[in-house]
């Protein structure tokens, strides 16, 4: 089974993030990726635009369909990944580190409450694999 | 099981990707049946898949000469131009029983409802089950001239095409299935062309096939609808339920047609912003 960073929150949908004060670096996890397959196509936001938690915030595509990104945390982005958009094999690669996707200095931190520590996401990512 | 059924109807471009879109969304916020729909489509339409570059991929000249409106869809995948085809919606929950954990299993599932279905029309089509690279001088724009994964072939060739959008733990698939096949049509609103026209349409025709031409006797879309239907019960050991939208579907349906689907900047540019 994947392992999942301790010092990275996830969400429900698969997305990470990395909190230093009141910014948040975004991802998807080892585990999306994994599930995704091959990334073909992203779409991500631009500096300066808002995101809202639980509200997509780019999209992602594989041979297998289009995902949408859903954003753990509300806030300004206030950086984007270029290198992502230059080599986007980085997510499948290295999705918790060098394939980071934007960060997002946080309207309200307490947000971040509500995300799942690495253990329970392991635990919440093998009750989604073992529903089918 | 009961599934929502959303019987056959004929509309525009714009309203039939709202109508999935908002069944999609609606899903995402209340405990909803899973949902099928079928539909057709008004006027010969292009459309495209989120992420493909307009510019690159369809000759919108000629649309536009033509009268065929472009649409992007909220699915992945690529250009289809569609003309009389029945097109299916299924909107449900990656958590629904009925189908495996992983996303291909979902295609899999759905292709074997409607290899079922065909079946009884006397089609006997089979799931793609290998990535096929396209051939280099097929039309890599077009959805129908490149199998991809557990999609619907008749003596290898593409009946059925099919998309996915994933989110917050609902998908929507949808695809077509061709009533009948004109390359000639086909090649002549989708880029990049290569200077061997007659080498495109030889192309489409020995890799894209109809359900007009597998059936001896005269099938129309009722005929097909009903049979997909019974592929879809018999399959899934579904009850398929006549229903309509909701109310609040239909708030979500008119907001995405007006500022979404009719939007200029969405169909042609794409992105998740175009429309906000």
């Amino acid at each position: 089974m994947k392992v999942f960073p301790d010092d990275l929150l996830y969400n429900r949908e698969h997305t990470w993030v990395r909190v230093e004060g009141d910014l948040a670096t975004i991802g998807i996890t080892d585990y999306a990726q994994e599930k995704l397959g091959e990334v073909l196509s992203l779409e991500l936001p631009e500096t300066d635009d808002s995101v809202e938690r639980d509200e997509p915030f780019g999209a992602i595509e594989s041979a297998k369909g289009v995902f949408e990104l859903i954003s753990p945390v509300s806030g300004e982005v206030i950086s984007v990944n270029d290198d992502i958009t230059d080599d986007i094999g980085i997510i499948n690669s290295d999705p918790h580190d060098t394939g980071w996707m934007i960060v997002v200095e946080m309207n309200d931190p307490e947000e971040l409450d509500d995300l799942l520590d690495s253990g329970e996401y392991h635990d919440f990512v093998l009750r989604e694999a073992g529903d089918g | 099981m009961q599934w929502r059924f959303l019987p056959f109807e004929r509309l525009g471009a714009f309203e039939n990707m709202a109508i999935d879109e908002a069944i999609f969304r609606f899903h995402q916020h209340e405990d909803m049946p899973p949902t099928l729909r079928f539909y057709g489509w008004k006027f010969p339409t292009v459309s495209l898949g989120y992420f493909q570059d307009v510019e690159k991929e369809v000759d919108i000249e000629a649309c536009r000469r033509k009268n065929i409106p472009v649409v992007r869809r909220p699915t992945g995948g690529k250009a289809v131009l569609h003309e009389g085809d029945v097109t299916y919606a299924v909107v449900g929950r990656d958590s629904n029983p009925l189908f495996p954990a992983d996303i291909l299993g979902t295609y899999r599932v759905i292709s074997r409802c409607i290899a079922g279905g065909l079946a009884l029309l006397g089609i006997e089509a089979e799931m793609e089950g290998n990535s096929r690279a396209p051939n280099g001088d097929s039309l890599k724009a077009s959805c129908f001239s490149s199998p991809s994964r557990y999609e619907l072939l008749v003596k290898n060739r593409k009946i059925c095409g099919s998309a996915q959008v994933r989110s917050h733990g609902i998908f929507l698939q949808h695809g077509s299935i061709l009533m009948e096949f004109n390359p000639f049509k086909t090649c002549d609103v989708m880029l990049p062309r290569s200077g061997d026209y007659e080498r495109q349409i030889l192309r489409m025709k020995q890799s894209v096939t109809s359900v007009s031409e597998h059936t001896d006797r005269a099938v129309d879309v009722g005929m097909v609808c009903r049979a997909l239907m019974t592929g879809f019960e018999k399959t899934l050991g579904i009850e398929l339920v006549k229903g309509e939208l909701s109310p609040e579907e239909e708030e979500i349906k008119a907001v995405l047609m007006t500022h979404k689907y009719m939007n200029e900047r969405w169909n042609m540019e794409g992105g998740c912003r175009a429309w906000i």
